[in-house]
């Protein structure tokens, strides 16, 4: 199961969907990045293919995909105001947060967070 | 002064448009754009945009997007040299430098007619050029802007008026030209209406202030981060404090940032070099709005920048006193209201042109 999701970006659909991959990025203890998206959000739509590339470049990390308006309990509870907001996530808490589609930002904020998980 | 450096007075263009097929107007997928408590009963518009039209509309100004962002009303880009704010109907595009940014207006029109969008008004606006011989056709003069601009317009456009609205001060003066399909007010709703715009241009920064959007010789940070940390040391992020911020820092020096909260947005553009500094502001705000709320912005925004001279416009339908407000305001913060001009133009309003300088200590 985690192989098969492993070089994409996961979408959760569901809160169920949602709590199983957060949980089991906990377990994993590996780097989660959660891209907040939207259907009517242009940005969103620019940086798509981008977290797209990265997720297949990055294994080592997990890419979720959330849609505001589909987890709109998920949205609120991560105060997300703006989209895309691409929230970073060790074990259960928040270790960074970018917010709009900023490629370079996005790709320098995951190598911080990953780097850091390897010398630990 | 430099022969030639890079030109801080930006174009502007704002264009709405109508949707004249209601059918292609309404967006299914999207339920919670079409609620009435947003007002965006017309949906998605001009948001649906895929990104390579928008990318071709950008490069015929040549411009490329460095970052974006968007919320439920519109979506806010930085672009390399500037901004662009797409709302559902209405489309604004702010651009410096040698850009040429009237060739925008034909692929607009073009790619809005596929989205079943038709142009309903048309207002385009900058100051003067400090380096005018640099401009590239068709911004090698006024004249020249107007007669390019109105070949791309459709003829329902019909009520056109092209002015330049002039100051006490040689460097500043204001050019606007609006077109409309439109007579009177009948063209924009309610909303619209009650929506006021304020465009500052400030020419000879204060050095102190100037010397912040400098970046650091191999200060190792990216052009978010440095664009982050000016935003922070100059009180940039006071001037609206709610508002999220989109920075970027320029190597070596200038600065571009855009403000969004809720439905308004903010930008910021800076031109830091010594003998041409340039720095510009826009946001807008609504007649409902607390009154004190522009006067603070506007002093904070004087504050930050200590430009030895400004120019201030406002266009409104609805509250043509907004002016009153900006004197009053940066009287406070030691500038001096040396000119004030104003004409009226078709769907844009009445347009106040005011221009300040410095009280020397």
């Amino acid at each position: 199961m985690a192989a098969a999701e492993e070089g994409q970006v996961v979408s959760c659909h569901t809160i169920e969907a949602w709590n199983e991959q957060l949980q089991k990025g906990n377990e994993s203890k590996k780097l989660v990045v959660v891209d907040f998206t939207a259907s009517w959000c242009a940005p969103c739509r620019f940086i798509s293919p981008f977290l797209a590339d990265m997720a297949k470049r990055l294994p080592e990390v997990t890419f979720l995909k959330v849609d505001v308006d589909e987890l709109k309990s998920v949205a609120q509870d991560w105060a997300v105001e703006a989209m895309p907001t691409f929230m970073f996530l060790k074990e259960g808490s928040i270790v960074d947060k970018v917010v709009g589609a900023r490629r370079e930002q996005l790709q320098q904020t995951v190598d911080k967070h990953k780097t850091s998980s390897a010398s630990a | 002064m430099a022969v030639s450096g890079f030109e801080g007075f930006e174009k502007r263009l704002e264009l709405h448009f109508f949707g004249d097929d209601p059918l292609l107007m309404d967006d299914n997928v999207n339920n919670s754009c079409n609620n009435n408590m947003l007002g965006l009963q017309l949906g998605l518009g001009l948001r649906r945009l895929d990104f390579d039209s928008l990318q071709q509309v950008l490069h015929a100004v040549q411009c490329t997007v460095v970052s974006a962002v968007g919320n439920h009303y519109f979506d806010s880009y930085v672009l390399s040299e500037s901004s662009l704010f797409v709302y559902p109907t209405k489309i604004i595009i702010k651009t410096c430098g040698t850009t040429q940014l009237l060739k925008s207006v034909r692929p607009m029109v073009h790619h809005a007619r596929r989205l079943g969008l038709s142009l309903s008004s048309v207002r385009y606006t900058r100051g003067n050029f400090i380096f005018p011989e640099s401009q590239p056709f068709p911004h090698t003069s006024f004249q020249n802007e107007v007669v390019f601009l109105e070949d791309c317009l459709p003829p329902t456009l019909r009520f056109r008026k092209a002015s330049v609205m002039p100051s006490s001060l040689s460097s500043h003066s204001w050019h606007v030209f609006t077109a409309s399909a439109d007579d009177g007010d009948a063209v924009s709703d309610d909303e619209d209406e009650a929506i006021f715009t304020v465009e500052i241009c400030m020419t000879e920064l204060g050095a102190a202030s100037a010397a912040k959007f400098f970046r650091r010789p191999n200060d190792g940070q990216t052009p978010d981060s440095a664009g982050k940390e000016m935003t922070e040391i100059t009180g940039i992020g006071n001037i609206i404090p709610r508002a999220l911020i989109c920075d970027y820092a320029f190597d070596p020096c200038g600065y571009s940032m855009n403000g969004v909260l809720g439905d308004r947005y903010s930008t910021i553009h800076v031109t830091p070099e010594d003998g041409y500094s340039y720095a510009s502001f826009e946001t807008v705000g609504s007649v409902y709005d607390d009154k004190n709320d522009l006067a603070r912005v506007l002093k904070k925004v004087a504050q930050v920048f200590r430009p030895a001279k400004m120019s201030v416009s406002t266009t409104s339908c609805a509250s043509p006193e907004v002016w009153k407000r900006v004197a009053a305001a940066l009287e406070t913060v030691g500038l001096k209201c040396r000119s004030c001009a104003a004409d009226e133009f078709p769907a844009a309003g009445t347009v106040v042109y005011q221009t300040f300088t410095a009280r020397r200590k």
